[in-house]
């Protein structure tokens, strides 16, 4: 056990004073020894003290039934053995890229997620080792995911209710912007729907803390549809215009229920991306030719950028001021793209309609397992045909 | 009616106005106006007020009348008429009905003023007071006037519908009854033929035995057909209950706004529902909100220089201002929260809350 380093980056320790570890062998006392890890850690009172915590902190979820298994992780349902309530448990996979240490992705999604605490962000309990693996328990969201409600075609959904989930997005997006947290993997995969319809924004894989100089960051971040020009074109140093970008591209898929460009490389989503919203040049977008991976393009190819009537006709279920706030989400130079905060300032979301209060949103009940699907995959990853995967998605334990 | 007896009464009848009589005009109608009750006939109304709104011509009273109020007189009486077009009036404003009331005894006093306002309209004692109170009254609870007044209308029409369906039962049930008593005297009869017939063809040995059968099949016959009534009765009465649950909803559907209102005492609180508010895309929190520094615009730094040169880094979105916002923000972050404080709080929390857990109690510190 001594070899799990990542049992101090428990929440738990985070906030506890020196004298946690008196405390911790009290209550281990007090509460008895009538279960395993109670007796071990009464058994063996000179264990470190990372150990006890991480054994205290272990003892305290039930692991259930398997929900699913992804790439680099299976998630179980569990729960809280005090308050009964229902949790999802991460289970890290060893993969064989780390074999010295962990997935990158479970790193940062710990690191990142134990900062945050917002009701549009997934909540992280609290994170423990057990058998040399690594432990997340997330919260249970059993509703789903929104690309579930924007694939099926039983579902109806309007402008009403796509505010609410886009009030919601932004919401958890501009909290992980001032908190200085990019998310860099935003789709509606990513977004889960919980009991009561409030959608968070999960799998913090591919986050990372931004704004420092001089520092690069990967530009191979973002699921291709959703990924901004600015880091298709290799842009080293980013800011949280990609998550807008991502914002918008989902905004745009809730209204025409299929994904907005979705090219098939990252060269075709460049070309798509001109397409629909014109060609960066200079001109709309100062500093774009020296940027790693630009390709110019000829000059009489060179499309306009679109303007207003073009959203609006495009997307005429958003009404004019939703298309306007979705242009300024889409636009092609990162400086000139709306932020989270003045996303939430624009004047849609205070016009008619109002957003539908989260109980009357639709909702596919006990979507658990699209829930665990979610959270077991890989950033950055897509499902791209139909058997992509397919011997690891066969559940052999299904009854 | 005794028409004949009123046309000769009337024979000597005489408009007030133009002073024709009935003698000469026995097609003469006589027309009021509500406004001060002054009879005249109605080729007056159409002489004097076809052209608009005009004074009334008997001496002395100035009220200026219009052709549309002229209506046929009701009650013979004029005090009666007036009377009974006040009480209308003051019936249609003040229609609270009793489920508003909190108590029956508050129902009666409101009934007991109600009553009180029309004999004061009536005998014209603080009738300018009285008719001020009305129409505030009526302004304030413009709401809950109409709602009422719908009510009523709706349970007229249903009552309506209730007796039609009442009467046609009645009738079919009579109908039903008729039928019945013709099926059993044809049936004795029937039964009566038959028994002689079996006696005059039987020997003598069998004639107890077959007048014995013949009495005990009349009584089986009496009790089906009993049993038979009972069973319409009661399905009756099912659907009689069917219709009054049918009818409960449509007292209960209120939608009354308003409290006390300054004329009427003991009306049950009515709670509206709080307004809802405007939707806050920032649910409660405020956006770039900073306790002990504010941001400037640029910060002059050599160490920064060559960032703040790099095209490359700005023109994928890369801004600086996020750098000072962030650093500033973290220099400072931690100001004003005292662990010792956060610390007994906690314990306090946990001396509370016996069974809440550790980690409960550091979730519920850490999320203030």
């Amino acid at each position: 056990m001594a070899a799990s380093p990542f049992a101090s980056r428990s929440p738990s320790m985070t906030v506890a004073s020196p004298n946690t570890a008196i405390r911790l062998k009290a209550s281990a006392a007090q509460s008895g020894s009538g279960s395993t890890a109670d007796v071990k850690t009464s058994t063996q009172p000179n264990g470190e003290l990372t150990e006890q915590l991480n054994d205290s902190v272990a003892h305290n979820y039930e692991r259930g039934k398997k929900l699913g298994e992804g790439t680099y992780a299976v998630v179980y349902q569990g729960f809280r053995r005090d308050t009964a309530t229902t949790v999802a448990i991460k289970k890290i996979k060893v993969n064989a890229d780390y074999k010295d240490g962990l997935a990158m992705d479970a790193i940062r999604e710990v690191k990142y997620l134990q900062e945050l605490s917002h009701p549009n962000v997934i909540a992280l309990h609290d994170v423990f080792s057990k058998h040399e693996n690594l432990h997340l328990v997330l919260e249970f969201l059993p509703g789903g995911d929104l690309e579930m409600l924007i694939r099926d075609q039983d579902v109806q959904y309007g402008a009403a209710d796509i505010k609410a989930w886009m009030g919601m997005l932004a919401r958890g997006v501009w909290f992980c912007h001032e908190n200085y947290v990019l998310h860099r993997d935003i789709k509606p995969n990513n977004l889960l729907i919980a009991a009561d319809g409030e959608v968070k924004l999960a799998d913090f894989g591919l986050a990372r803390s931004f704004a420092d100089p001089y520092l690069n960051m990967t530009h191979q971040v973002i699921t291709r549809w959703y990924r901004p020009p600015e880091l298709l074109y290799g842009a080293r140093q980013y800011s949280g215009a990609v998550d807008v970008w991502s914002m918008g591209m989902v905004f745009a898929e809730l209204l025409l229920r299929v994904p907005f460009v979705a090219g098939n490389t990252d060269l075709d989503q460049i070309s798509k991306i001109c397409e629909a919203f014109g060609t960066p040049t200079e001109d709309n977008w100062p500093g774009v030719t020296k940027l790693p991976y630009f390709i110019e393009t000829d000059s009489s190819q060179i499309i306009p950028t679109s303007g207003r009537d073009f959203f609006s006709r495009q997307f005429p279920t958003a009404g004019p001021v939703g298309a306007d706030l979705l242009m300024s989400m889409c636009t092609l130079d990162p400086r000139k793209r709306i932020t989270a905060v003045q996303a939430l300032r624009h004047k849609w979301w205070t016009i008619d309609p109002q957003p539908t209060k989260n109980e009357d949103l639709p909702q596919k009940r006990h979507a658990e397992k699209k829930m665990a699907e979610d959270m077991s995959r890989r950033g950055g990853e897509v499902n791209d045909g139909p058997f992509k995967n397919a011997a690891r998605q066969l559940d052999f334990g299904a009854r | 009616m005794t028409s004949k007896g009123i046309d000769r009464r009337d024979e000597d009848e005489v408009c007030p106005v133009c002073k024709s009589s009935r003698y000469l005009n026995p097609n003469m109608r006589f027309l009021i106006n509500p406004e001060c009750y002054h009879k005249m006939c109605e080729s007056c109304v159409d002489r004097i007020f076809s052209s608009g709104p005009s004074n009334c011509p008997v001496a002395g009273c100035r009220k200026t009348l219009r052709k549309n109020r002229f209506r046929a007189q009701t009650f013979e009486d004029i005090g009666v008429e007036r009377e009974v077009d006040i009480r209308r009036r003051v019936m249609q404003i003040l229609n609270r009905r009793e489920e508003e009331f909190d108590t029956k005894r508050n129902y009666d006093d409101f009934l007991e003023q109600r009553e009180e306002i029309i004999a004061n309209l009536v005998s014209r004692t603080n009738e300018a007071k009285t008719n001020a109170q009305l129409a505030k009254y009526a302004t304030e609870n413009e709401q809950s006037i109409r709602t009422n007044l719908a009510l009523e209308e709706q349970e007229a029409t249903s009552f309506q519908a209730r007796m039609t369906l009442e009467q046609e039962e009645a009738q079919r049930r009579r109908q039903i009854a008729r039928q019945e008593y013709e099926n059993e005297r044809r049936e004795i009869q029937a039964g009566r033929e038959d028994f002689l017939s079996r006696l005059a063809s039987g020997t003598t040995a069998d004639a107890n035995t077959i007048a014995r059968e013949s009495s005990k099949v009349h009584l089986k016959k009496s009790s089906a057909r009993r049993s038979e009534e009972d069973r319409i009765r009661l399905k009756q009465a099912a659907l009689r209950g069917s219709e009054t649950k049918r009818g409960t909803p449509l007292s209960n559907s209120e939608i009354a706004g308003g409290a006390d209102s300054g004329l009427i005492k003991g009306l049950k609180k009515i709670k509206t529902p709080e307004p809802e508010k405007p939707y806050d895309p920032f649910m409660g929190l405020v956006p770039e909100q900073r306790d002990y520094f504010t941001l400037r615009e640029s910060y002059p730094s050599t160490f920064l220089e060559r960032q703040r040169q790099n095209v490359q880094g700005s023109a994928g979105g890369y801004d600086l201002r996020e750098y000072y916002s962030r650093t500033m923000l973290e220099a400072f972050a931690g100001l004003g929260v005292f662990v010792g404080e956060e610390v007994s709080k906690r314990e306090e929390e946990k001396s509370v809350l016996p069974t809440a857990t550790e980690g409960a109690a550091i979730a519920a510190v850490s999320e203030k």
